[in-house]
């Protein structure tokens, strides 16, 4: 391996984190990523320091219980590997849970990022088209109000701005939404949200005995701010 | 995650991660392509089973059987168990999610008393009939292990089969003899543990009556036939540079209470202090070579990308060759970026040096172990290290910019009085000074002693085993007494729960006629009895009561040297003789060297073992 330009020492990483991962959290997935790459015997590039850390950096933190197609690592090493190589040893000591899709030189930055496409999908009483259509209308009307936990008591708030886009459909099972949602780092809208909008006015998951009926979000893509793929 | 059935409750608990499975390093196995099905069942939850070595090091040796999958099974924290009773799902493995029900072993680890109510609790979730006497042929094969089973009469009944000692072998012994019997075809359930009893280390409950005197006390041990063993001998592994240990570790995705490669350096301890019943359980002494455990902290670094090495043992300072091992692995590990850390140190051999090698340096405090607050009582118990070693060790921490000073003791010892736990406070106290004896530039910021204080239970197989256990009112009124006489605001002082330890004595120290009352406390929802949110006194008292148990029977009243003891059944090597001996010299105030210095003529030598003290 050789020296190289500084700017090709920092490799973006595209990865999924599927199945029973999305119950880890985003602190437990980077103790978790710390391992990982130690094991990889990759030649790590350490923060300065009293206690010196590898230099990793993830983008848009994904809320436990999301799975995601579309998480971003960037990993800054100190010296040239090859990213496919970086890919490769990274990919052999993680579970199939959990593997990069993808590994390249960044140019974009994450503040770059500002949408979010995810599947939402919903097993609920009830469940056909029409359902799923009206589910879609409530989350693009004029004002999306929603109740939300914070410091200071529950408090009401309009995410309508958040929201991008909705289309809605039914597979005679599950009623799914693929929604567009903010990612921007000051206005990240976590899809969790949209449940309880729809708990709220819609009604779904709302019969006490059917708690056990299953909701499924996964991310599926990221964007810019003109919806060209983010990078 | 391979368990359907909880992933529709797994939104609605908390710390889901718990219960997901799949871990790095995690084995998994073609359940057709195995004979033996092995539930390895840690009572308590995933972050405390998970950091457990004794399960690391079986969990990985049964593995290395092709004929025997071993699976791991933790306790569901309450939101959990819950859900589960609400959906009725039973308790499964992490690695298949199947039932515990469709294992041909299911085994427990009895790490300490108050996790017997969640063993016992899996058991129920998991559809299992609590008491052996109740299985069936197409049961599971109820296993217990673990330090507790030095005396595991209080939960026999509820074990068709005991492992006593360490399980590298025996386990697969159990496991080989059950396929081969499956085999042939003889396998039958008692057949089965009939044969296991004559396997050393095994000790079969069933296969023996106890009879009781008049005054309550036993009369003796019979075994129902004559080809089951008398005594139970503990099983030992001799040379444990041969013995296998885990290359690789399963790597949870959560946080767990030791996330770090755990290397064990030694078994047993030199040192014998008379309340210790490790100590004395897992004599005798069997080092590991520098050489062996380099390697082997090599290759757990490899396969799991920890950052931290605790070198482990009873007491890592005594390890013969120390610095030898610490240069060696630091030749690595400081360039791979790797902390050592060392966690057992003793007061009497803490240095300059050894301190400067560990990690512990980077954060603000250091943990020594007194045990009692005078010398006077410090060579009652034996715990051989004198005021002079702490001043020493507590100035090379101030000096190596360490400012906070952990101190462990106990209180309820034996010949305790209100003089010896005055003398925590002025030990502390002491400590202080020793801070500002230092020159200004040199004190680092923040001076701060923390006095912990536990309460004693005299424990089996220790000479303290006839010890009456202090009465609560004894013990509470120590306490209140140290606080009082502790004026200086920069010592910090916390106690156990004196009910705790009363609850732990008894289940330490207890008999079979224990058995309904710790099945009546499960009935009534008891579990996770270690935690001090579900841990219910009053409960314990209540059970108790109604089952015709006195706990006083088992703690204050002391046992009688003459008498037949509850752990009289096993054979830990270490004679009654010695302990009594000890006993003596205890109550002589005399201290008694390590096996480094001195043979005490213990007994252990005669279960043989490499690398060991005694020759």
């Amino acid at each position: 391996m050789v020296q190289v330009n500084s700017d090709r020492l920092t490799v973006r990483l595209k990865f999924r984190k599927t199945g029973s991962l999305q119950y880890v959290s985003h602190l437990d997935l980077v103790r978790t990523m710390h391992k990982i790459i130690i094991r990889a015997k990759l030649p790590l590039y350490y923060s300065e320091g009293f206690n010196p850390k590898p230099k990793m950096v993830f983008a848009a933190p994904l809320s436990i219980g999301t799975e995601s197609l579309a998480e971003f690592m960037d990993l800054r090493l100190s010296e040239y590997v090859d990213p496919t190589l970086v890919m490769e040893r990274l990919n052999s000591n993680m579970t199939s849970e959990m593997q990069i899709t993808e590994a390249y030189y960044p140019t974009a930055k994450f503040t770059d990022l500002k949408w979010m496409t995810y599947s939402i999908s919903i097993k609920t009483a009830g469940a056909c088209l029409e359902y799923a259509h009206k589910c879609r209308d409530i989350l693009l009307s004029d004002s999306v109000e929603v109740t939300k936990n914070t410091k200071s008591g529950e408090k009401s708030v309009d995410i309508r701005s958040l929201i991008k886009s909705v289309a809605s459909d039914f597979d005679g099972e599950y009623m799914t939404l693929r929604a567009v949602l903010s990612a921007d780092q000051s206005a990240f809208l976590n899809p969790e949200l949209i449940i309880k909008v729809l708990r709220e006015k819609a009604g779904i998951l709302a019969d006490p005995d059917l708690t056990r009926e299953y909701y499924s979000i996964m991310r599926i893509s990221a964007h810019n701010g003109d919806m060209t793929e983010f990078r | 995650m391979q368990n359907k059935n909880i992933s529709s409750v797994l939104k609605s608990v908390q710390k889901p991660g718990r219960y997901i499975g799949g871990e790095y390093n995690s084995v998994i196995k073609s359940k057709e392509a195995v004979k033996c099905r092995f539930a390895f069942c840690f009572p308590d939850t995933y972050e405390i089973g998970m950091s457990n070595l004794g399960v690391r090091i079986l969990y990985d040796v049964i593995n290395r059987d092709p004929d025997v999958w071993c699976e791991r099974v933790y306790a569901p924290w309450t939101d959990m168990k819950e859900k589960m009773e609400q959906y009725d799902i039973p308790l499964a493995a992490v690695e298949s999610g199947d039932p515990l029900t469709d294992f041909d072993m299911v085994a427990f680890s009895l790490q300490y008393e108050l996790c017997y109510t969640t063993a016992l609790a899996m058991l129920k979730m998991a559809g299992i009939p609590i008491y052996s006497r109740d299985r069936t042929e197409d049961t599971p094969i109820v296993i217990g292990g673990g330090p507790c089973v030095y005396n595991a009469e209080p939960v026999a009944d509820f074990f068709d089969l005991i492992n006593v000692g360490e399980g590298e072998e025996v386990l697969l012994e159990i496991c080989h003899l059950y396929n081969e019997m499956r085999d042939n075809g003889t396998y039958k359930r008692a057949a089965f543990l009939r044969e296991a009893s004559h396997i050393e280390g095994v000790y079969i409950p069933s296969l023996y009556e106890v009879s009781y005197n008049d005054d309550g006390t036993i009369r003796e041990y019979k075994p129902l036939y004559e080809d089951v063993p008398k005594k139970v001998r503990k099983r030992i592994v001799s040379d444990l540079d041969k013995a296998p240990y885990p290359e690789k570790l399963v790597m949870p995705y959560i946080e767990t209470v030791h996330d770090r490669i755990v290397l064990e350096v030694y078994r047993g301890c030199i040192r014998g202090c008379r309340f210790c019943q490790a100590g004395m359980v897992y004599r005798p002494i069997r080092e590991k070579s520098p050489e062996t455990l380099c390697k082997q902290a090599k290759c757990l670094f490899d396969n799991s990308g920890y950052d931290e090495i605790s070198l482990i043992s009873l007491s890592i300072s005594d390890y013969s060759e120390l610095p030898r091992l610490t240069d060696d692995l630091l030749s690595w590990t400081d360039p791979a970026r790797v902390s050592l850390s060392l966690p057992s140190l003793r007061i009497d051999s803490f240095s300059e040096e050894l301190m400067q090698k560990v990690s512990s340096v980077r954060t603000g405090g250091i943990t020594f172990a007194p045990e009692a607050g005078t010398q006077r009582l410090r060579d009652v118990i034996n715990k051989n290290v004198s005021e002079e070693d702490l001043m020493r060790s507590v100035g090379i921490a101030f000096r190596g910019g360490k400012s906070n000073v952990k101190l462990y003791f106990m209180n309820g010892l034996p010949t305790e009085t209100m003089e010896d736990i005055e003398g925590i406070s002025q030990l502390a106290s002491k400590v202080i000074s020793e801070y500002f004896k230092l020159p200004k530039p040199q004190r680092p910021r923040g001076i701060g002693v923390t006095i912990s204080v536990a309460c004693f239970v005299p424990k089996p197989f220790t000479p303290f085993q006839w010890e009456k256990q202090d009465s609560l009112e004894s013990l509470e009124e120590k306490q209140k007494h140290l606080k009082e006489v502790i004026t200086d605001r920069r010592i910090k002082y916390n106690y156990h729960d004196s009910r705790v330890s009363r609850i732990e004595a008894v289940l330490a120290r207890g008999d079979r006629r224990l058995a309904p009352a710790i099945a009546l406390a499960v009935e009534e929802g008891a579990m996770l009895d270690a935690w001090d949110e579900f841990f219910d006194y009053d409960r314990w008292v209540s059970v108790m009561e109604r089952c015709g148990v006195d706990p006083d029977f088992y703690t204050t009243r002391g046992f009688g040297l003459d008498e037949v003891l509850p752990w009289d059944i096993i054979d830990i090597g270490v004679t009654k003789a010695f302990l009594l001996r000890e006993r003596e010299r205890a109550y002589e105030g005399k201290t008694t060297p390590s096996c480094a210095e001195k043979c005490s003529g213990c007994g252990a030598n005669k279960l043989g073992g490499k690398n060991r003290w005694c020759k």
